[in-house]
């Protein structure tokens, strides 16, 4: 990597301090795992380089009204928490696919949030459960839906001076289920041709709410709006779930390139929607 | 000649002994070039090209100079005493006024820390005109296209005698096509009419996109100069005589002024037996006057490294409806990138005789376009070629309804049988193995195996494929001394890659008479080793160990003879037991080992130190044969593989030391299966690598694969050591075919095409390409 | 861009090195304080011939800033065997079972390895390849791999309840 500074805050407010000066030419670093591939080949040539694993405050999971994940909170971490199980589980299991071990123990939720390649596995999950993106700034505190957080490709809502420090994610009810699936042509260090997260709230028989959010076939993640609506207030049977993986390609504005065509990429919406929503749908009713 | 056959008991050899640098690798002693940090190092980057094809108009070297920290930045002006015309891609050791591949460098720099280094080339200045460039090799064998080649370039066959491919009669070749840089072209028969008689025909096209060798150390080198002028190389290297030739013959200096030593290699398959880094890096070294190290980044080795070829196989067959072979058609289309170097002839002759085709017209075209030039990998263009046939021979067998190892068994060739150049095919074991791997409970089991797959939706498959390797040789020397202690010591100059020096010490013990942990292999540097061949080709233990055999029984003549007068007997009476030399029948009237080889080491001492030594050449070739089955599972909905069940049958000829044998045979055919199921090097139209890191060229990992079975089959070499064969590249060559076939047996669909993609397979399946 | 000082334990050992702030874990290790068993063989933490331990668990090293290691425990392939030298029983499994071919990938293995054993003590064979599954190999195709942890583990179970 060609030559920078590195700075190394204790806490929260001195590393807004830091951003407040020179957040323009610096870059954050949590688990390097994005930043420091993108470094080396010469991508990124930050001046600055802001370590945060000193930050406590930003490294904790809390399950208490709603889930609170700390944007360093690592993708390992994230694997085995006990506190994301039931309800919950589909960020696990989208945290359990990124990379390698040797990758998830150093990869944050923070960092694949902040990088917003459109390929981010643990985004889909937190879009589908309506997750709410906590960011610090100058000026306090701000919450931004997660859905609205994505700009584009690797760009995200956050300014210069601003840090995501954390992840409020509401309870979605008693009985609600979902789960993550991706598409790759290995079983592990690999990385998702198409992403696909359901989330399903059943009440009475009936689904009260859908959420499903794709991976790796828009700049950002997208919600497959017109397959939720198929869904909700309907009593979710095989045939309806055909259908809402169906419309879910409507969603998907893929390109072609070297890890996956538009065509294959629409196919497998389909399919990963298809095993999402069945798999959601056990996971609710049971 | 020599002997190979012996009449005392063999004590060593097929014994599975585990490597002695075991220990010193599971503790991380051992040193790769990387590791080694003499004082006042400076580290090297180069500067590459952006652009496939391109003049270069300026270079402004003036700011990088400037920065603190670098101490050298050179271009090729810099260098005006280097050859003006590249013959090959080492001698292009920086671009004089042109470009003709996306990372060619064109600068190099100095530095006393990496990332200064790294500043320095921002700095560089080139200013390029971008020319058009040739990508696809289909179009750039067309006439008019963008040319590759300075004219006047010749062909580069180096690589093909590397691997002792058979020589093939060159054919004239039309001007007009600038960039076929090779051709052949090999005739039997009538085709035409044997196709006309033909009841079943089939055609297909099959390609292999180039692959990357994928040793995990990435090429380094250091280098360093004396004030005597003298240049030391350590490199990871395949072959340290042959790096000195080549950087000799690059830089215009004597060979005795080069010392090259093989540092622990990690990782070649054929890809670090050419020269790359070593010349320039010679270069900064002399310049800086300081020793400079570069060792490549993986994103410089997939997009500059010198990859296996890109292969495109038109295949053209005619049997009867009884399954009589009557004619076969094939062109075969090599991508050699930017300079030739490709290995021809081998496509020929597995295409068009491993089975005896009564007629047949077989092409080859070596084509240059605007890509990184290729170098050989495990068997070069054999798991192409074998690919090809072994999935056309499978398709025939399917469409008529024929058992698939009855219908290759009746038409395989037998030793003596003529190759497609004419000359007889030496002993092999394509039959045995293919037999064996007949007998596997997989294979005779797969229908009913198929018809119980589970609920989970998945569709399964079997399939096999057979294939060989002719065997390399070489000329080498090996020495055999005895220790003043009794023991014994062996130098070669041969690179241990594949653990074959253990497998040396086996044969040197057992030739001469001893225990192998007597015996202690040495590999010595340029300046130490008698001359010796590339570990590479498959002939290590075949050529490396017959030598050492024959050095090792000099050394016993010797010593016999020394005992012999020692004890006033007859040398015909004498046996070697125990470390002691006695006369048959008189265990009291002895020598040790220990007497004999003090005595030549004494002050004033007549007797004279036992030094065996050999110096072979070899004729004769001794082809390794190798079935393959796969048993899989598909996922028809989205085209994901479960590899279950993998069986590698392979004729070794004499297992020297079986525990490394298997190592051979596993990760060879793991190799091959990164290429059938997801390797690549995908380049865009402008010639760009677009899959430049580990992350989007994907090797396969320990979970996408089962264990690995391994059957070995012995059906000795004339003229091997012992009966061995060489093992290395054989296990590579059978498994894409293998992995198509099984795809086929579960889904229906023949793909022609590698990787075969979960995408691909998909695809094939939604658009119900049956 | 002066040094900083990076002090953490490292094999069990404290230590105080000078590091530039732009260099890795791995090149600390590496050239700062002569450890060249872990290796780097693709730098973006894409094949694990860099992993080593950070507080017990598997890293990347080549993805880690020097000075993100301040504090911490640190082990690497030359703290695996004993103090009198002694091999551990997963690297002697590796040497019997003849697993080191070029050996380039065998120190970021027996760390994979090591820490799969110490999390999971009986691991089932899928384990093993996903315990592993990060550390690309290129010489041996896994099989010997997988039979050597797998014995090792036998023997490192034996030994506890021998205990």
């Amino acid at each position: 990597m060609r030559r920078f500074d590195l700075v190394l805050p204790n806490t929260l407010e001195d590393c807004l301090k830091i951003l407040a000066e020179r957040g323009a030419q610096a870059k954050l670093v949590a688990g390097g795992t994005d930043l420091l591939p993108q470094m080396k080949n010469g991508a990124l040539k930050p001046d600055l380089v802001i370590d945060l694993s000193g930050i406590a405050r930003i490294r904790q999971v809390q399950n208490g009204d709603g889930l609170r994940i700390g944007a360093a909170v690592t993708a390992r971490e994230l694997e085995l928490s006990p506190a994301l199980r039931g309800v919950y589980l589909a960020i696990a299991e989208s945290a359990a696919m990124v990379g390698s071990l040797q990758v998830r123990n150093l990869a944050t939720v923070g960092g694949n949030l902040c990088n917003a390649a459109p390929s981010a596995d643990m985004a889909p999950p937190l879009v589908a459960l309506e997750a709410q993106a906590v960011i610090a700034g100058p000026g306090g505190e701000r919450r931004v839906p997660m859905a609205d957080f994505f700009t584009g490709v690797r760009q995200t809502v956050l300014a210069p001076n601003e840090l995501l420090v954390e992840l409020i994610v509401p309870p979605p009810g008693a009985h609600s289920g979902g789960q993550y699936l991706r598409h790759t042509p290995r079983r592990e260090l690999d990385i998702a041709v198409v992403g696909v997260a359901s989330q399903l709230t059943i009440a009475d028989g009936r689904c009260t709410k859908a959420r499903i959010a794709l991976a790796s076939v828009a700049p950002t993640p997208v919600r497959a709006t017109a397959a939720e609506r198929a869904l909700e207030g309907q009593a979710v049977t095989p045939q309806l779930i055909e259908r809402a993986a169906t419309l879910a390609i409507e969603a998907a504005r893929p390109i072609d390139d070297q890890r996956g065509s538009i065509e294959f990429r629409k196919h497998l919406v389909r399919v990963l929607t298809r095993r999402t929503l069945t798999t959601a749908l056990a996971r609710a009713s049971a | 000649m020599s002997t190979m056959k012996t009449t005392r008991d063999i004590k060593g050899v097929g014994v599975s002994i585990p490597r002695p640098d075991g220990p010193e690798k599971v503790t991380g002693r051992v040193q790769y070039v990387a590791d080694i940090q003499p004082r006042g190092l400076l580290h090297a980057k180069l500067l590459r090209s952006p652009h496939a094809h391109a003049r270069i108009l300026s270079i402004d070297t003036s700011a990088a100079k400037a920065l603190p920290g670098v101490r050298a930045v050179l271009t090729a002006k810099d260098i005006p005493h280097l050859k003006k015309k590249a013959p090959t891609r080492a001698h292009a050791v920086l671009a004089i006024d042109r470009v003709v591949f996306m990372g060619q460098p064109v600068a190099a720099v100095a530095a006393d820390e990496l990332s200064i280094a790294e500043e320095a080339l921002d700095l560089i200045k080139v200013e390029y005109q971008v020319l058009p460039a040739s990508i696809d090799p289909l179009k750039a064998m067309l006439p008019g296209a963008p040319p590759v080649a300075d004219a006047g370039t010749e062909a580069d066959t180096s690589e093909a005698l590397a691997h002792s491919a058979v020589a093939i009669a060159k054919s004239e070749a039309p001007a007009k096509a600038v960039n076929i840089s090779q051709q052949a072209r090999l005739q039997r028969g009538d085709p035409a009419k044997g196709f006309a008689e033909s009841d079943h025909v089939l055609e297909k096209t099959y390609r292999v996109p180039m692959v990357h060798q994928g040793y995990l150390e990435a090429h380094a080198v250091l280098a360093e100069w004396d004030r005597n002028g003298l240049l030391t190389l350590w490199a990871s290297t395949q072959g340290s005589f042959n790096t000195r030739s080549e950087v000799a013959d690059v830089l215009g200096i004597p060979e005795n002024q080069i010392r090259v030593i093989p540092v622990e290699c990690g990782g070649g398959f054929g890809g670090k037996i050419r020269a790359l880094c070593e010349p320039i890096t010679a270069v900064l070294a002399q310049v800086t006057k300081r020793p400079v190290r570069y060792v490549m980044t993986r994103r410089e080795e997939l997009q500059a490294g010198m990859p296996a070829p890109q292969v495109i196989i038109k295949l053209k067959t005619g049997v009867k409806r009884d399954g009589t072979l009557m004619a076969l058609d094939a062109e075969t289309v090599i991508d050699s990138g930017a300079y030739s170097g490709a290995v021809l002839a081998v496509s020929a002759v597995f295409l068009g005789s491993m089975y005896k085709w009564p007629s047949f017209d077989v092409r080859g075209f070596e084509v240059l376009t605007h890509k990184p030039s290729v170098a050989a990998y495990r068997a070069p263009v054999a798991p192409q070629t074998i690919f090809a046939i072994e999935s056309h021979m499978e398709q025939i067998a399917r469409d008529l309804d024929l058992d698939s190892v009855e219908f290759r068994m009746r038409h395989l060739i037998q030793p003596g049988d003529p190759m497609v150049n004419g000359q007889p095919w030496q002993s092999n074991g394509a039959r045995q193995v293919l037999a064996r791997i007949a007998e596997h409970p997989h294979w005779k089991s797969r229908k009913q195996w198929v018809a119980a797959a589970g609920k989970n939706g998945k569709k399964r498959g079997v399939g096999l494929a057979l294939g060989g390797w002719l065997g390399g040789l070489q000329p080498t020397g090996a020495t055999v001394r005895l220790n003043p202690d009794g023991s014994l010591a062996v130098l070669t100059g041969q690179v241990d890659i594949a653990g074959t020096n253990i497998s040396l010490a086996q044969i040197a013990a057992s030739a001469y008479g001893v225990d192998t942990d007597m015996v202690r292999i040495t590999t010595g540097d340029t300046d130490v080793a008698p001359m010796t061949g590339l570990s590479a080709g498959s002939k290590t233990i075949y050529t490396v160990g017959a030598a050492v055999l024959q050095a090792a029984e000099d050394a016993r003549r010797q010593t016999f003879e020394i005992a012999a007068a020692e004890l006033e007997a007859s040398v015909h009476d004498l046996e070697l037991v125990d470390g002691k030399v006695t006369v048959r029948g008189m265990p009291d009237k002895g020598i040790t080992l220990a007497t004999i080889g003090k005595k030549g080491n004494l002050y004033m001492s007549k007797t004279p130190p036992v030094l065996g030594k050999a110096n072979p050449a070899f004729t004769q070739q001794a082809p390794g044969f190798a079935a393959q089955l796969a048993r899989l599972e598909v996922d028809p909905d989205t085209g994901e593989v479960t590899l279950l069940d993998f069986v590698i049958v392979q004729d070794v000829g004499k297992a020297i030391n079986p525990l490394g044998v298997e190592g051979q045979m596993q990760g060879g055919a793991v190799q091959s299966l990164g290429m059938a199921l997801t390797e690549g090097l995908m380049f865009d139209d402008s010639g760009r690598l677009t899959n430049p890191s580990l992350l989007d060229y994907r090797k396969l990992t320990a979970a996408d694969l089962p264990n690995l079975e391994t059957i070995i089959v012995e059906v000795p070499a004339p003229a091997g050591p012992f009966g061995a064969r060489g093992v290395g590249e054989p296990p590579i060559i059978p498994a894409p075919a293998a992995i198509a076939n099984a795809i086929q047996d579960a889904t229906g669909a023949r793909l022609t095409e590698l990787p075969m993609s979960p995408e691909r397979i998909a695809l094939a399946l939604v658009n119900g390409k049956h | 861009m002066a040094k900083q000082i990076l002090q953490c334990t490292v094999n069990g050992e404290p230590v105080e090195v000078l590091v530039q702030p732009y260099v890795t874990l791995l090149d600390a290790l590496r050239e700062d304080m002569g450890l060249t068993g872990p290796k780097e063989g693709c730098g973006t933490g894409d094949c694990g011939a860099c992993t080593v331990h950070v507080d017990g668990k598997v890293v990347a090293s080549c993805l880690m800033l020097a000075m993100q290691a301040r504090g911490r425990k640190v082990r690497t392939i030359e703290g695996l065997a004993a103090a009198d030298t002694t091999l551990h029983p997963l690297q002697d499994a590796f040497v019997r079972h003849g697993v080191p071919q070029c050996g380039f990938c065998i120190p970021g293995v027996l760390m994979a390895a090591t820490a799969l054993l110490e999390e999971n003590p009986r691991p089932s064979e899928e384990e093993i390849r996903y315990g592993i599954a990060g550390n690309l190999c290129r010489c041996t195709g896994y099989t010997k791999m997988v039979a050597a942890i797998s014995e090792a583990a036998g023997t490192l179970a034996s030994q506890r309840s021998a205990r």
